[in-house]
Formats: C-alpha cells, sequence, structure tokens
C-alpha cells in the first residue's frame, strides 16, 4: 500500500519557535528535507540543535510555527484531532531514548497496544505480537513486565510495538542513548535489518558517530537549521540490492 | 500534492480500559489503597451515623437529625478534594506515559476514560468497604451501649426508615448500602473529572518531554 509513494517524510521550510518571555528559541528554522520510502536516515547534532523538535514535528506530536511536514504525501498540518491519531497509530512507529513502555502491561501487551487503536481483531493482534516479539529475539519474554527486562530487551519491545500497525516510518530519538555500547549497536542493526525486510523507513537521532554507519544518509542539524547532509552511496546501493 | 487521505477507524473498546485500569490499580497498589482509603473513610462515617440515628431511633431515642447531613456533606466534600488531589498526583506519575499512549493512537477521550474507568473502580471498592467499615462500626456501638443494644439494632437495620433517602422502599440497611457505594461511585468520578480532562489535553510533545 505504502508502495505508491516516493517520499515518506517530507519538509518545507519547516519552522518551530519557543516563546521564553521576551526572547525567542528557534528550535528549528526553515528545514527542508525530502526523506524516500525504505531509507534509512540518521540525524546528527549537537545537544540543542533541534532533533526532537524535528521528530515531534516530524511524528505528529506537536505542531510547527511555520512551514509544512508531509508524511506519504498527506500534509499532516490540515489533519484533525482524530485523524492525527490514526496517522499515528498506522502510519508511525515511535522508539525512544526512555523506552517507554507501559510499565503495567507485559512484553506482548505493549505490543498489542497500538493494534486495540487501530482496531485488529483479538487473535490477530496476539499472533502479530507473538511474531514481531519473536522477530526482536524476545519469543522467551512475552509475560515479562518492562521492569523484569534489560534496557536492550526494552528497547526491543518498544521497536516491536513500533511495528505493530506496519508504519510507513519509524522515527527513533536517541534509541540508544541509555545503552551501553554493545547493546546500542545491536539495536542499531536490528532497526537496520527491518528497515530492509520490511522496507519501513527509519529516521533515528543521534550525537554518536559510531551509530551512523548503517545509515543511508546524515542530515546535520545545527541550531535549527540543516547544516549540511551526507550521503552514503555505496551503502544505499548495497541496500537496493538486498 | 496529493491528498488522499484514507482514514481509518481509531477505538479503544470498552473492555481493554477496563483491562488497562484493573492493571494499572494491581501494578500501583500503594498509591490506588490510599485513594481508595479515603473514600472508604467518607463511606463509613456516612453508614455509620445513619445507622447509629436509627438504631437510637430505634430504641426511643432521637434519630437522623438535619444538622447530621450537615456534616456528611462536609465529610464528602472533604473526601472528594482528596481524591482530586490523589488523581492529579497520579496524572503527574504518568505524563510520560500519556504522551506514549498518544503516540500509538489514543485520542483524548480515550485518555479520559481509562482515568474515569479507575475512578469507577476506586470508588466501587471504596464504597464497599466504606460501607461494610461502617456497619461494624455502628454495630459495635449498638452492643457497647446498653440503652441501645443489638435487638434495637437488628430491628432498625431490616425495617424501612423514611427518614433516609430510598429508606420508604427498601429495608434501611440495603438502602444505606446503595446509597453508600452510589455516592462512593459519584464522589470519586466527580472528583476524577478535573484529573482526567486536564491529562487527557496534554501535548503529547510537552508530554514526552516530563523526565519522570
Ligand atoms: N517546550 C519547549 N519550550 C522551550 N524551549 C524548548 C522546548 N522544547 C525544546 N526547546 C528548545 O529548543 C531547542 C532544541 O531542542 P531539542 O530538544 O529539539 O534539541 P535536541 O537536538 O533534541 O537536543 P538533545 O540532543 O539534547 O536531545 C533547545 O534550545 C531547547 O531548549
Ligand atoms: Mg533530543
Amino acid at each position: 500500500m505504502a508502495l505508491r509513494y516516493e517520499y515518506t517524510v517530507e519538509t518545507e521550510d519547516l519552522a518551530k519557535y519557543y516563546k521564553m518571555g521576551a526572547y525567542i528559541v528557534k528550535a528549528l528554522d526553515g528545514v527542508n528535507v525530502k526523506i524516500r520510502r525504505g531509507e534509512y536516515v540518521s540525524i546528527m547534532g549537537p545537544s540543542g540543535a533541534g532533533k526532537t523538535t524535528l521528530f515531534n514535528m516530524i511524528g505528529g506530536l506537536d505542531r510547527p510555527t511555520r512551514g509544512r511536514v508531509y508524511i506519504d504525501e498527506v500534509d499532516i498540518s490540515k489533519l484533525d484531532a482524530y485523524e492525527l491519531a490514526w496517522l499515528r497509530a498506522r502510519k508511525i512507529g515511535y522508539v525512544f531514548q526512555t523506552f517507554n513502555l507501559i510499565p503495567v502491561l507485559t512484553a506482548i501487551e505493549n505490543v498489542m497496544l497500538p493494534m486495540i487503536f487501530a482496531g485488529v481483531r483479538r487473535e490477530e493482534r496476539i499472533r502479530k505480537a507473538r511474531e514481531l516479539l519473536e522477530r526482536v529475539g524476545l519469543g522467551d519474554r512475552l509475560y515479562h513486565r518492562p521492569t523484569e527486562l534489560s534496557g536492550g530487551q526494552q528497547q526491543r519491545v518498544a521497536i516491536a510495538r513500533a511495528l505493530a500497525n506496519d508504519p510507513a516510518i519509524i522515527l527513533a530519538d536517541e534509541p540508544t542513548g541509555n545503552l551501553d555500547l554493545q547493546t546500542g549497536l545491536e539495536i542499531i542493526n536490528l532497526l537496520r535489518q527491518l528497515n530492509k525486510e520490511k522496507m519501513v523507513t527509519v529516521v533515528t537521532a543521534t550525537h554518536d558517530l559510531k551509530m551512523i554507519d548503517v545509515s543511508d544518509r546524515i542530515i546535520y542539524l545545527r541550531d535549527g537549521r540543516v547544516e549540511r547532509i551526507e550521503t552514503r552511496a555505496e551503502i544505499a546501493v548495497e541496500a537496493e540490492e538486498a | 500534492m496529493a491528498q488522499s487521505v484514507e482514514i481509518g477507524e481509531i477505538r479503544l473498546p470498552v473492555a481493554e480500559a477496563f483491562r488497562i485500569s484493573l492493571e494499572n490499580i494491581r501494578r500501583r497498589f500503594t498509591r490506588v489503597a490510599i485513594t481508595t482509603a479515603s473514600v472508604t473513610l467518607g463511606i463509613a462515617f456516612f453508614v455509620s451515623l445513619m445507622m447509629m440515628a436509627s438504631f437510637q431511633a430505634a430504641a426511643g431515642g432521637a434519630g437522623i437529625q438535619p444538622y447530621m447531613y450537615w456534616l456528611l456533606f462536609i465529610s464528602l466534600l472533604v473526601c472528594g478534594v482528596g481524591i482530586t488531589n490523589s488523581m492529579l498526583i497520579a496524572v503527574a506519575e504518568r505524563y510520560k506515559e500519556i504522551g506514549t499512549y498518544k503516540c500509538l493512537g489514543a485520542l483524548d477521550r480515550h485518555i479520559l476514560e481509562m482515568f474515569l474507568m479507575e475512578a469507577l473502580l476506586v470508588g466501587g471498592i471504596g464504597g464497599l468497604t466504606g460501607y461494610l467499615v461502617g456497619l461494624v462500626a455502628a454495630l459495635v456501638y449498638a452492643i457497647a451501649n446498653p440503652g441501645v443494644g443489638i435487638a434495637n439494632a437488628v430491628r432498625a437495620m431490616i425495617s424501612g426508615n423514611p427518614s433516609i433517602p430510598l429508606g420508604n422502599l427498601m429495608p434501611a440497611s440495603v438502602a444505606l448500602f446503595a446509597l453508600g457505594v452510589g455516592i462512593a461511585v459519584l464522589l470519586s468520578l466527580i472528583a476524577t473529572l478535573y484529573p482526567a480532562y486536564y491529562a487527557a489535553k496534554l501535548n503529547p510533545a510537552e508530554a514526552l518531554r516530563y523526565e519522570i
């Protein structure tokens, strides 16, 4: 279904200003990016560069001060609250630095949650959640609660949950920020594999240079603007052939 | 740009909201227990006061006085403010969780429903335990007080009492049960309305920024 769209994400002159008393913080200031379907893009930039703000805009979690965001060629500023909720449930999968699993629910219940909102039948929810958790290597942890899982395992559950409704895009804001190097690399590699396997677009933010080897493109953000974009042509070609 | 959105349905079946609320209550037991205790105390006061007065009436005493309704009104008000306070803390604890639910597709009204469902359960359980505590307190009072005695107490409980609301339709003890649980549920729902509305209206980006 998503095959129709060339670009999963497109921003036009995207800006977000925060008023802090008399002072205005320009968290984003005229960002134009186009992210192709199936691409793996890393957003790099120092703390305060506007990475999280960009994710919030692309993810339909906050309204921009100026400019537009298109997800699968739909201008999301035109969507009402109901349509936005649908977009978040069906089109976008979120992965956070702090994992953000629902603490009172088990791993499989967490993965089923987006499918409940999307109206998927119960048997299908269970089947799909089980399959996804097995795919991320947690087939033996279905009924564990977040407190009974390690950080890396929690992030795997979060990735499975992000994939529950076959989204067009996964937005991962510093997904390795709370993990040690080895576990972080495993998570990045998992995201990369799933990106190829499911043709899901992945956008991750990071300030860790070691994490960007897998990217097709790297967008460098500074002071709310795109500083430069680096293309990993060789990796992109590899991805195409795979 | 093409604008061909086929927006589908977004839903949270009541059974699922109920299950999530039940898990919230089970896993966050201490905080919920404290909120419930507040309901229990309020209802226990209501039930025991009414019962003691009706026992006295059965023993030839004064019975229910108008000022008692004032006392009850104030005590339930205090109880309601306690619930609101406790629910506001519950919302603050769960900022990030609320933001996450919204990321997964929850509508404002789903967040509202989850909190109100919790309030319903807290109110129901608090009403039930409050009735039992109030009943025991009133019976202890009857036994300890030779001027009243258990015989009068039992007679007052099984017969109707027109000075208690619903008391002309059913035995006083049943009327007080219905009133106790009913008031508890209503009180809990009303007291949670503002915190639940506040939670539902949270901007997801803001809610997610919040650290624990
Ligand atoms: N809600 C807000 N109110 C005021 N200022 C904000 C708000 N959110 C972000 N900012 C400001 O906008 C700028 C960009 O913040 P943002 O969180 O997007 O940075 P970031 O690149 O994600 O940084 P980090 O790597 O530390 O997560 C910062 O200067 C920040 O202080
Ligand atoms: Mg950030």
